[in-house]
């Protein structure tokens, strides 16, 4: 019963067991030692297709499509007791092949004799489809792909890399890898590279052969189930287009470069051209006003000394010949001032100020200027003068005076007969404006009225006959045109042949309640003064002369002084009751000159200025230096003394600067601003800031330096004087002061006593006191200038 | 910085004479944004306005002892971005100044003299130079 029931038990394990083997989908067979089967699983013949009994005690490599390795493995299992994953195709009975993997080992009977052998086939048809689509990915990959072994050598590779080598699979197997590049050297580093730390990235190459391939490896090392490293493998990246590609972008930019470079030197050229073209039109400018200034000086000389021959005792002829000099003489003059004046417009340089003055002297002066011309024609010369016109109006007198010169000198130069009448009307007027309509009527010979139009061309006059008879340039009228229609007005002209002509313009004006600056009554002259001084500030010895001459005859003394330094010589050692002025000189000009002598100095000296060129207008500085008035060259010798008389009238008594002078002189002036002047390029607010600066800073250093020193404070004297240093090279305080400084300095610094510190220090307070004096005078001289 | 933007220029000076002197000087040579400072505090306070160099007078506690100086400015300037030139100015043409100067990492030192505007000219245009090399240099290294 027990037993029975042993054999009921082993028989339920046994059916178990079975059950268990052939549930399994795997292909489970057991053979012999001989090599035939003994027992198969249902998996078995579902794979081959043959059954359970026709099976059994076949030979068991007749079912697998490469009988000799399956005879091998059969072998192997007897021989080492065990196989692993051997790969064999089974044959099923249709012909249809799976690709199995066996396991296998031996089975032993009781006493360890071998019996059999049991094998497992695993169905890998699956796995391999998978691994040759794999391997497809890899053969079509166009990057060449290698293993190596642990030794260097090729294992395996890919298609890419047969068609980049040109060598076939067999020939390349089992070489060495570092053979197939221009560098083995660094090929072989590679190698070493990737099995030492296991991977390698980027590492640029040339493959050898044909073409000499550039390429990028990347690789790694693959390892068995173990961990052991097996080889690697190797991806080599064709980079021959990204080469290509750089090595364009490269030349591409060096072109860029290169044209960038020819594009600079070509904006150079450009700039340079456009720079002396625009030098070229400063030249021109600068040109004509130097021809300006030059031309005038001797005509200026000649005119005058004309006039001074001509009231000398002369033969009528000689009177003649001397009239027909200075008829010349005018004639040049007023030729070159047109030009001057068109070129001035042309250049956009004529400037229109805005300062009180009185219309009506205005018109009486320019009036006045032709009296004398009218009498030898014996023309009438008629005035009417709306009374209803303000007093005072703000304009530009100066070009007012040019405008109606102009018409009257044209109406003068083209009336034989009759009279020329100078009317000037209110044509409207608000609150703020007047506009005023001036007329010049003359009696002449009038202009066609087809010609009409033209007139006011440049170089245009009423027809070519005209300027043989007349002469002239035919400059004037463009002019007149030329200043009118920039200040808004309007000029237009009525004619009729052999009656005379009418120009007429009209100006707007606007109203001002200050005072009339410049005043020229040319009517009061009598009532000269006796022992007037006069200082002339001339530098050219032939106006010297000349206005020696012209002063002389007026009965005033007269002293001459080449350049204003000379000039400011001359006050503090003689009294003057007015300066003439000259603006242009060598040395120290006239603005320098009259600044100095306004704030230094701080005389109310009168002071007219002497220029050769109104029409640039440095009236405005004129006035903002201080000067009085100003008279244009040449000289009008009435209306010098015209002016004399009345500057000389209005002005307060005089007081005699010799005394305050002095004081002032006796101390030499410690500052030079020549190192500012240059660093700043004389911009004076630039200036301005760095003297304001020094004011600032300095007095409290002169503190510190006297306190220190007192209270024995090295470091702190040091400090004050480290600082104080650089200030003297940049205000121009002079070397003796600097290096007496640094004395102060390195004996603060080791506090050697010395004997002459203390007064070292008295004399830098000194000098820095009057810098700080010099400098606020100069700073604000300077922003004078600025205003 | 962008090439198109002006140099931005920190001038730390407490002599305001000196300091104005030098910003009309780099005003008028060239095309300088400048900003100035009368102290080492003012100075590093505005650091993050990104001065490209900084002109760094050495004796800033001169008169106010309790002022930053020079050095300590230096420092905080390179603690801040050690990448920032600054070119060190001085009165004194000592040998132990400008080995300090150095030993903190100023890019330059220049002594206080008609000439130092020049000099500093040049050395802020070798700066820029050097950076632009290196800039060049960086550029073909990565493309290799």
């Amino acid at each position: 019963m027990a037993i029975e029931k042993l054999v009921t038990v082993e028989k339920f394990k046994n059916e178990y067991a079975r059950r268990l083997i052939e549930a399994s989908l795997d292909p489970l067979v057991a053979i012999n030692t001989k090599g035939k089967i003994t027992d198969i699983n249902q998996a078995t013949v579902n794979i081959t297709g043959i059954s359970k009994e026709k099976l059994t005690d076949t030979n068991f490599f007749d079912y697998f499509t490469e009988p000799q390795r399956a005879q091998e493995v059969y072998q192997e299992v007897f021989e080492k007791g065990s196989v692993t994953d051997s790969p064999l195709t089974l044959r099923h009975r249709n012909g249809k092949l799976t690709d199995v993997l066996f396991n296998g080992s031996v089975y032993k009977d009781r006493e360890g004799k071998i019996e059999g052998a049991v094998v497992v086939a695993r169905d890998v048809t699956s796995q391999k489809i998978l691994s040759q689509y794999s391997l497809s990915l890899i053969e079509a990959s166009r990057d060449p792909l290698i293993t190596i072994s642990p030794e260097g050598k090729i294992t395996d590779m890919n298609e890419a890399m047969v068609t980049v080598t040109g060598i076939n699979r067999q020939e390349l197997k089992g070489t060495d890898f570092k053979d197939y590049f221009t560098d083995p050297t660094k090929a072989s580093e590679v190698y070493h590279e990737v099995f030492s730390k296991g991977f390698v990235v980027d590492y640029p190459l040339t493959i050898k052969d044909g073409k000499l391939v550039d390429v990028l490896f990347n690789g790694s090392v693959y390892k068995n189930d173990s961990g052991n490293v097996l080889g690697a493998v190797i991806v080599a990246r064709d980079i021959t287009e990204q080469k290509r590609n750089e090595k364009e972008l490269l030349e591409a930019k060096i072109f860029a470069e290169l044209a960038t470079d020819i594009a600079d030197i070509a904006k150079k050229k450009a700039e340079a051209a456009a720079q002396s073209a625009e030098d070229a039109v400063k030249a021109k400018q600068q040109f004509l006003s130097n021809m300006s200034h030059e031309i005038r000086t001797p005509m200026n000389a000649i005119i005058g000394f004309t006039k001074v021959l001509l009231r000398t005792d002369l033969s009528l002829k000689q009177k003649e010949y001397m009239e027909a000099i200075k008829l010349s003489g005018d004639a040049l003059i007023v030729l070159i001032n047109d030009i001057l004046d068109l070129a001035k417009v042309d250049a956009g340089k004529m400037t229109f100020e805005q300062i009180p003055f009185k219309l009506a002297f205005s018109i009486a002066a320019m009036i006045h200027l032709f009296e004398a011309k009218a009498q030898e024609k014996n023309l009438q010369l008629k005035k009417e003068y709306d009374l209803s016109i303000p007093e005072v109006l703000l304009g530009d007198p100066v070009r007012l005076h040019q405008i109606i010169l102009n018409l009257l000198s044209n109406a003068v130069k083209f009336t034989a007969k009759g009279a020329i009448t100078v009317r000037v009307k209110l044509l409207k007027q608000d609150e703020a404006h007047v506009t005023i309509e001036f007329s010049v009527i003359d009696t002449g010979i009038g202009i066609a009225e087809n010609k009409l139009v033209k007139i006011f061309e440049n170089f245009q006059q009423e027809s070519s006959d005209t300027s043989r008879l007349y002469g002239g340039t035919g400059l004037g009228l463009a002019i007149v045109k030329q200043l009118v229609e920039p200040q808004g007005g309007t000029i237009h002209v009525e004619s009729t042949l052999d009656m005379g002509s009418i120009f007429s313009f009209t100006l707007t004006f606007q109203k001002t309640t200050a005072e009339a600056i410049y005043e020229t009554p040319m009517d009061s002259v009598e009532t000269k003064k006796q022992n007037v001084n006069i200082l002339v500030v001339e530098d050219i010895a032939l106006n010297q002369l000349l206005m020696k001459t012209l002063l002389d005859d007026f009965g005033f003394g007269c002293d001459i002084a080449a350049n204003g330094k000379v000039a400011i010589d001359k006050l503090q050692k003689n009294v003057y009751d007015l300066i003439l002025m000259d603006l242009q000189m060598p040395e120290m000009n006239g603005f320098e000159a009259t600044i100095y002598i306004r704030n230094t100095l701080k005389s109310n000296i009168p002071i007219i200025a002497l220029t050769a060129d109104v029409t640039t207008v440095d009236l405005a500085k004129c006035r903002a230096v201080g000067m009085n008035d100003y008279l244009a060259k040449p000289v009008d010798e009435k209306l010098l003394l015209a002016k004399i008389v009345s500057v000389i009238k209005n002005s307060p008594p005089l007081v005699d600067v010799r005394e305050t002078v002095r004081k002032e002189v006796v101390v030499s002036r410690c500052t030079d601003l020549n190192y500012l002047n240059k660093r700043t390029k004389s911009n004076p607010s630039l200036m301005v800031q760095m003297i304001a600066l020094y004011l600032e800073q300095t007095p409290p250093l002169i503190e510190s330096m006297k306190e220190s020193l007192k209270m024995k404070d090295w470091e702190a004297l040091h400090a004050a004087m480290h600082k104080m240093i650089p200030s003297f090279s940049i205000m121009g305080i002079g070397q003796d002061f600097e290096n007496m400084a640094k004395k102060v300095k390195e004996f603060a610094s080791h506090q050697m006593e010395t004997d002459g510190i203390p007064d070292m220090v008295q004399q830098l307070e000194s000098v820095c006191m009057q810098a700080c004096q010099e400098l606020k005078e100069e700073m604000n001289n300077i922003k004078k200038t600025i205003a | 910085m962008n090439i198109n933007e002006k140099i931005k220029l920190f001038l730390v000076d407490d002599d305001a004479v000196f300091l104005k002197l030098l910003e009309i000087e780099f005003l008028e040579h060239g095309d300088f944004s400048i900003e100035t400072f009368p102290t080492g505090e003012s100075c590093i306070a505005n650091l993050s306005r990104q001065p490209d160099v900084i002109v760094l007078d050495y004796m800033l506690s001169g008169i106010d002892k309790h002022a930053m100086n020079g050095i300590d400015t230096l420092d905080k300037i390179k603690a801040f971005n050690a990448s920032i030139p600054v070119i060190m100015l001085s009165s004194q043409d000592k040998i132990d100044v400008a080995i300090d100067c150095m030993h903190h990492q100023a890019y330059d030192y220049v002594v206080k003299s008609e000439t130092a505007f020049i000099r500093l000219q040049k050395i802020i245009t070798s700066i820029f130079q050097y950076k632009k090399i290196e800039k060049q240099l960086n550029w073909y290294m990565e493309r290799s």
